[in-house]
């Protein structure tokens, strides 16, 4: 009775819902606007959206958020399914995906017809780079040079350095004579080693180190690419990047003037701004979008507080024409209006609005993003005046990220960009462990990345997709499907009994063959006829037949690597995890007082929020006073727990647990093993449906615990051992969000899974056709699995079984 | 029997003892963490490590989270809760009912079905997002909780299915046998044998149903759009923010989401422990 109460007041509620959707659009015109801000950001774009509305009423502005790392999924998916919002955020590497399929609205016509607004107001590269075939298509909200040294005075004055002005330049080789103008020599004369050799303070970090090695290979002339919006050759092998990559890795690994990658983790990226404001490293490379972290953590007058600046980066001195080039690798952003919007008006006004002075202005007070018109990071909203208040004095010299924007390189546009490079920089991690040369990798991941790139650029001129023939090859399938399972029994008497069972299965069947048919099958036999396609989420499909499937399995380089890494994950973690579980689960089926306690405390890691606990394992392998490694090595790196602190430790110093080849797999297994929490309380529950009298009857019958443990606990335990292997299995084939969020497949694609390649391939390099292909190849293999581990059932003790 | 007392239990009760202390320790050590610097003020944050406590505690990150404007809490509380009832509920109705047709039902086709229920799990669910999207955006569901949980209404899911057939086989074949020799029909033993005795499983499904759309991202993130029809989660994510990290406020926020759940699964588990060994089988 109770729970058809409950089931009732659930359909109503339900009900209810169906009614508020069907109620009538409002009235007034609703604009949606698209970002990917974070919370210091969104309150200062809530206060600019409150202004527009009141000064153009009868327009309602919708503030959507969506993390970076979702954005694009989240967009495409309204775009193909035609509810795109009026106005988004985008990226110069992100543009070009959009605008060359037509999903944004040229922006020159509406430029044309507003005389009020004037683009020559904006710095022109950030304006060139949102440019495609001659066409603006976004609206650019802040530029981004990665050019500023961010600086702790006291420690300069405690070394007797001169403050930088920002007329330095990196020599290879430090020249003391040069004083201040020298950045190797200053990084030099900051760092401070303590008598054991260990290295106190760090004289320079980069955020980012693949960020700084651009910054040096761009100074010394070289550029990855030659026509950034639309490259068919890389020039990774050109010695001017060989030589910066070199230069990079010697500072931190032979010099150590600088943490290396193994010290400062590539994926924890609040590193450097951290050791930066608890005065471990003096100066370090990043953005203006560390000011209000700094800020925060070092209040004037507060006792961690210490007077600190900005500067700019240096540049590189030609030894022969004594010239001094500089480049700073940039980023920026901001907003396109999408050509599907039904208020093109209004969203050019709001697009205005946003990018232009008013919502420029009250970001650069914020001091969150560096204004994109030079006339505006000029004035006193982003630069200290003497009206400025105490808490937005720093940094005092912002002047300079004006004079930084002269030195802009942008990534390039093209969209392959993202993929070939990848393909490429997860080659070059090896060169920052001291483990392989910068020619060698460099060479080698050109080569990887060539044969990608050649078969990205094939012209293919392929029909288009004929949905007729698709919906017949579905009917096929469908029909293939339900003679699988009703064919091989047909033949079988129709008695009465079974006609009554049939009836019966059908009843009970209902609601899983209703949901099925609505939700389930349909997407997934339109996956299926995807993968012969080529489908790009914005534009029509075109027929590509079998090449999906034979790509992947002859020529696309990552295919192999990720198979391998995802089998060995499969083959280690599930066994393990198993056992694992089984163990617990019998551990917290004793008798023992508090026993609620303790299996909410085992459960309390698959609880836990995914986000937060992401970034505490990041820190728990970090390698520099990381848990795992304090655990083995003690707080002095030299203590050695049970001899593993000697067997995995790198050059007997603590690894870098996600940034070592070698281990970064192994650490994503022992994080797995920390989520067993739901095979525990399933084993845990199926301990528990044990009727204590089969304990007692074996007991008599003078069981020992062993012979108990195999005669009843097995046996009765298999259905749910049974369970746990199965979906163990089909859940670790699909692996993906710990290497996602964790490692982006690094270092040197160690932890790439296959669900990451096809997640990559399918929003990030808009190959839905393609990554479809790559789904039905993995559905395959864990259907093969799942059918193999099926034969074991006969083995599995079901006690109802009929 | 004689008294004499055996030591064996009693030596097994303390290393059982000592071995859950322990691991205790090493599983409560993440959230552990998130708690340490939820109670540190940014500063604090930066200059010390993750795992010390904090030397002054403070609850000003949780009363930030709670007053943000930007994520308004109580109301993604509200939205969260509303989806992970609704949503248990289904999955707990249907899916025991599909679950009993695969574990005691003998009609034709029936375990190569089941292989086609288990085949829903093995293709990756980011290959159907779109057609699924456009297939809600037709309906006119987008932005209403309707794709997050009427499907659950509909089957609950092969895992789900899947894990209560495992139970269900598991209750002895001489109860429904008895009851179909007096001449019960299949809804008579479902909801007369079976149901009662499957109270450990049903809450074991329903916890982890309702604890699966509590911490489920991708769902929310494509099918709601507006800010204040969003789950905890994904409000969480903003303080997560590619290069604007917030950590303090992830944390605070973070144990606010976790708490409910601790709630949920303390509560769930004394229906854990009353398996059918306690329902007087014997």
């Amino acid at each position: 009775m109770e729970r058809m109460r409950s089931l009732v007041t659930g359909l109503v509620v339900l009900l209810f819902q169906f009614v508020l959707t069907l109620s009538p659009a409002h009235a007034e015109k609703e604009l949606r606007l698209t970002v990917w801000d974070g919370d210091e950001s969104l309150r200062v774009l809530r206060e600019v959206i409150a202004e527009f509305e009141k000064e153009h009423p009868g327009v309602k502005v919708r503030l959507e958020n969506v993390d970076y790392r979702y954005y694009f999924q989240r967009l495409l998916s309204q775009i193909a399914g035609n509810s795109a919002p009026d106005v988004a955020m985008l990226d110069p590497q992100n543009m070009q995906m959009f605008s060359k399929r037509g999903a944004l609205l040229p922006l020159d016509p509406l430029v044309a017809e507003t005389p009020a607004f004037k683009l020559d107001d904006y710095y022109r590269p950030i304006v060139e780079v949102f440019r495609w075939e001659e066409q603006l298509y976004v609206l650019p909200r802040d530029i981004a040079p990665i050019g500023l040294i961010y600086y702790n005075k006291r420690l300069f004055r405690e070394a007797g350095l001169p403050e930088p002005d920002g007329n330095w330049t990196w020599d290879f080789n430090p020249r003391p004579e040069l004083g201040t103008g020298c950045f190797t020599h200053v990084m030099k004369s900051l760092t401070k080693t303590g008598p054991d050799g260990k290295v106190k303070q760090w004289g320079f970090a980069p955020s980012w180190t693949g960020a700084f090695t651009d910054t040096v290979a761009f100074s010394l002339g070289a550029r990855y690419v030659d026509d950034p919006a639309n490259f068919d050759r890389m020039n990774f092998t050109d010695p001017r990047v060989v030589q910066a990559f070199d230069f990079v890795a010697k500072l931190s690994l032979k010099d150590r003037w600088m943490p290396s990658q193994t010290e400062l983790s590539s994926v924890v990226q609040a590193a450097a701004v951290d050791l930066f404001i608890s005065q471990r490293v003096a100066m370090y490379q990043c953005g203006i979008w560390d000011v209000p972290k700094i800020r925060s953590a070092l209040k004037p007058g507060s006792p961690e507080f210490f007077d600190w600046d900005i500067t700019l980066a240096p540049g590189y001195r030609d030894p022969q024409t004594g010239e001094v080039r500089r480049a700073a690798p940039t980023g920026g952003s901001g907003y396109a209006i999408l050509s599907s919007t039904r208020h093109p008006k209004e969203a050019w006004e709001l697009t205005q609005w946003m990018a232009g002075e008013p919502g420029m202005r009250a970001m650069a007070r914020a001091g969150i993003a560096q204004p994109a018109m030079q006339r505006l990071a000029r004035s006193e909203d982003w630069i200290p005046g003497p009206n400025t208040p105490e808490e937005q004095r720093y940094p005092a010299s912002r002047i300079v990220t004006d004079e930084a924007t002269q030195y802009v390189v942008f990534p390039p546009t093209a969209e392959y960009w993202t993929e070939v490079s990848g393909m490429v920089f997860s080659k070059t991690e090896p060169i920052y462990l001291g483990t392989a040369t910068a020619k060698d990798s460099l060479a080698l991941g050109q080569k990887i990345a060539d044969q990608r790139l050649k078969t990205i650029l094939k012209e293919e001129a392929l029909p288009r997709f004929d949905w007729r023939i698709g919906g017949l090859l579905g009917a096929i399938l469908l029909v293939a499907a339900v003679a699988w399972v009703f064919g091989p029994e047909l033949r079988k008497p129709r008695t009465q009994v079974q006609r009554s069972e049939n009836r019966a299965g059908l009843a009970f069947l209902m609601p899983w063959i209703i949901g099925t048919l609505l939700f389930t099958v349909g997407p997934m036999i339109f996956s299926f006829l995807i993968s012969f396609s080529k489908w790009d989420i914005i534009q029509p499909a075109s027929y590509r037949g079998m090449e999906n499937y034979h790509e992947a399995i002859f020529s696309d380089p990552r295919f192999w690597t990720t198979v391998r890494v995802t089998l060995v994950y499969t083959v280690v973690s599930v066994p393990l995890g198993l056992i694992f579980a089984l163990l617990l689960a019998l551990l917290l089926n004793t008798k023992v007082k508090g026993m609620p306690i303790y299996r909410t405390m085992f459960y309390l890691p698959a609880l836990a929020s995914a986000i937060a606990s992401a970034l505490i394992w990041r820190k728990i392998f970090q390698p520099d006073g990381g848990l795992l490694n304090l655990m083995l090595f003690g707080a002095n790196g030299q203590n050695d727990f049970f001899g593993l602190g000697r067997m995995l430790g790198v050059n007997g110093e603590p690894p870098n647990w996600l940034g070592n080849e070698k281990l970064a797999l192994p650490a994503l297994i022992i994080m797995s093993l920390w989520g067993v929490g739901g095979g525990m309380v399933i084993l845990l529950a199926g301990l528990q449906s044990i009727p204590e009298f089969y304990y007692e009857a074996a007991t008599l019958d003078g069981a020992g615990p062993w012979h108990r443990f195999r005669v009843v606990t097995l046996p009765l335990l298999s259905p749910s051992l049974f369970f746990t292997l199965i979906t163990g299995v089909i859940g670790s084939f699909q692996v993906f969000t710990q290497s996602f969020v964790m490692t982006q497949g690094g270092p040197n694609d160690s932890t790439r899974f296959y669900m990451l390649h096809l997640y990559e391939q399918s929003f990030g390099s808009l190959r839905m056709g393609y990554a479809s292909a790559l789904a039905w190849l993995l559905f395959l293999v864990i259907f093969l699995a799942t059918k193999f581990q099926w034969s074991l059932n006969k083995r599995v003790y079901y006690e109802g079984a009929s | 029997m004689t008294q004499t007392k055996n030591p064996g239990p009693q030596l097994g009760k303390v290393a059982a003892t000592i071995l859950l202390v322990l691991g205790s320790l090493v599983f409560i050590l993440p959230v552990y963490t998130s708690l340490a610097m939820s109670l540190k003020t940014p500063s604090e944050l930066a200059r010390t490590a993750a795992w010390s406590w904090p030397t002054q505690p403070t609850f000003a990150n949780y009363s930030e989270v709670l007053a943000n404007p930007n994520v308004s809490f109580l109301r993604l509380f509200f939205n969260t809760a509303l989806i992970s009832t609704l949503a248990t509920l289904g999955t707990a109705v249907s899916a025991s009912l599909v679950a009993y047709a695969f574990a005691k039902v003998n009609f034709t086709g029936r375990d190569r079905l089941f292989m086609i229920v288990l085949s829903t799990m093995m293709l990756p669910a980011i290959v159907t997002m779109i057609p699924t999207y456009i297939l809600f955006k037709e309906l006119r569901w987008i932005n209403t909780l309707l794709p997050l949980t009427v499907p659950a209404y509909f089957g609950g899911g092969a895992f789900n299915i899947f894990l209560l057939r495992q139970f269900f086989l598991g209750i002895p074949r001489e109860l429904d046998e008895a009851a179909k020799i007096e001449g019960a029909g299949h809804w008579t033993i479902y909801s007369r044998v079976i149901l009662p005795l499957s109270g450990s499983a049903l809450a074991t499904v329903s916890v982890f149903c309702f604890i699966y759309h509590w911490r489920d991202f991708m769902g929310p993130l494509i099918y709601l759009n507006d800010p204040q029809s969003q789950t905890l989660e994904i409000g969480l994510a903003t303080y997560n923010s590619l290069r604007a990290e917030q950590w303090h406020l992830l944390m605070a926020g973070s144990i606010m989401v976790t708490i409910p759940l601790i709630v949920i699964f303390l509560l769930g588990q004394r229906y854990f422990v009353r398996g059918i060994a306690m329902t007087g089988l014997k």
